[in-house]
């Protein structure tokens, strides 16, 4: 097993003329948590949407689990393509759940239609996960009865059951109130605990100096400070990320 | 008036049978990434929306004869003509239950790796028809009654045959018949379609 789980080498994307990444590097271990943090804007989500394979690249490097997504922006074969795609998962900040499924189909059908798992396997690795989430109750639920947060869940549940090794949480909490958030948080903090590999963006910044191992402050497309959450929140080098963690210090 | 009958439901199940999946193959060419295609396609659903549809039976019926000398069967022509304008009217509904569906579906069945077949069939399509049901239902009864219109060019179908015996016997009676059958017909079409909306109401 490779110990570099991610390794991102000068990362390029623009929409038309606006240049959204302007050359992101960052290597992410094996079981580590990585946070990114940073101003709206500033390209974090397009980052994770790069590594998810929801976006092309325009430049860089990109391997994943030792195997190259892309190099100098140029992909390997569709096939690799998806087979590198199933070493990631994503959780979006809107859920994304499918709203005529089921809690528990919702978990199940990729599984099945992506994994080929049996129903049995399938329903049985979701109830595992809905207990880990403490929402053995609403397998049979639909999402539109549940509240932010156990839909959150559910989401996590659903990233989680194919297995991803490493996995993308897009401001997980930005549509949830505090204490939902909380919730959520502490879902998050659990899978840490566990070793689960992740990459987090958010701007809860108490829970990202809390849970993360590596810190990346991003503005403008670019990496303006790097390092363990203690360098980036207690001692940052650059004016612009003082001011930025000092904003949120302040609430 | 059986017969009479008969032929309007013949017209009315016909074309839905025809033109509903038409509207998918026009309302993928509305959508297309092509621009001669998207642009051809947009100008034919403005003819049919922007014409009447008894002008359309005509052109269809004797358009072929001015052109090339060739006529053909009054009822095929029907149809074709049904066919093509309720086609047109079904891919505006489906663009918009397709276009209404969140970004967020196609991204998640996207991350999940499910093919664009799977995704398409099983996770966007049940939210589409759910939304595009009532817009559905309101087509679907116009063309009941549009069936009525198939006279024009020689059709014998219901409301035709009515006005000929109203005509050979003095009376309105069969007219007033006629209307009952289409009001009835209409009110099976619409319980099926309420039916249909409150088996999907367990989601929203």
């Amino acid at each position: 097993m490779p110990d570099v789980m991610v390794r991102a080498e000068d990362i390029r994307k623009s929409f038309g003329q606006l240049e959204v990444l302007k050359g992101i590097s960052f290597t992410l271990e094996r079981g580590h948590v990585l946070s990114i943090i940073g101003p709206s804007g500033s390209g974090k989500s397009t980052l994770l949407r790069i590594i998810t394979q929801l976006e092309k690249a325009d430049g860089g490097t990109l391997e994943i689990a030792g195997e190259r997504l892309f190099e100098d922006a140029l992909y390997v074969p569709l096939a690799s393509q998806r087979r590198i795609a199933r070493y990631t998962g994503l959780v979006f900040q809107s859920f994304n759940l499918f709203p005529h499924f089921s809690v528990l189909r919702n978990i199940t059908e990729a599984q099945r239609a992506v994994l080929g798992r049996s129903k049995a396997e399938a329903e049985e690795k979701a109830y595992s996960l809905l207990d880990r989430m403490s929402l053995a109750d609403k397998a049979k639920s639909y999402p539109c009865q549940l509240s932010g947060g156990q839909m959150q869940r559910v989401s996590i549940a659903r990233a989680l059951a194919l297995d991803p090794q490493v996995l993308f949480f897009d401001e997980p909490t930005s549509a949830l109130d505090p204490e939902l958030t909380r919730e959520i948080l502490s879902v998050i903090r659990s899978l840490a605990e566990e070793r689960m590999t992740m990459v987090v963006v958010t701007h809860e910044m108490a829970f990202a100096r809390a849970i993360s191992d590596r810190c990346i402050f991003m503005e403008g497309g670019l990496v303006i400070e790097e390092g363990v959450p203690e360098e980036v929140f207690d001692h940052p080098q650059m004016e612009r990320t003082k001011r930025f963690v000092q904003s949120f210090s302040q609430e | 008036m059986l017969e009479g009958t008969l032929t309007s439901l013949q017209i009315f199940f016909l074309t839905l049978l025809f033109s509903l999946p038409l509207g998918f193959v026009v309302a993928r060419g509305r959508m297309s990434g092509n621009r001669i295609v998207r642009s051809l396609v947009n100008l034919y659903i403005q003819i049919m929306r922007g014409t009447p549809l008894i002008l359309q039976l005509i052109f269809v019926y004797f358009a072929p004869y001015y052109l090339i000398g060739v006529s053909y069967d009054r009822f095929t022509a029907v149809i074709v003509a049904f066919v093509l304008n309720y086609s047109a009217y079904f891919a505006e509904i489906y663009r918009s239950g397709l276009q209404s569906i969140d970004k967020g579906q196609w991204e998640a069945c996207h991350v999940l790796g499910f093919s664009k077949a799977h995704s398409f069939f099983f996770i966007i399509l049940p939210q589409v028809v759910k939304r595009i049901l009532p817009a559905l239902g309101n087509e679907v009864v116009t063309l009941v009654k549009d069936t009525a219109l198939a006279q024009t060019i020689g059709v014998s179908e219901l409301f035709r045959v009515a006005q000929n015996a109203s005509s050979r016997m003095f009376s309105t009676m069969p007219i007033f018949v006629a209307g009952l059958f289409y009001f009835v017909m209409n009110y099976v079409v619409s319980k099926l379609f309420d039916l249909f909306e409150h088996k999907l109401d367990y989601y929203r």
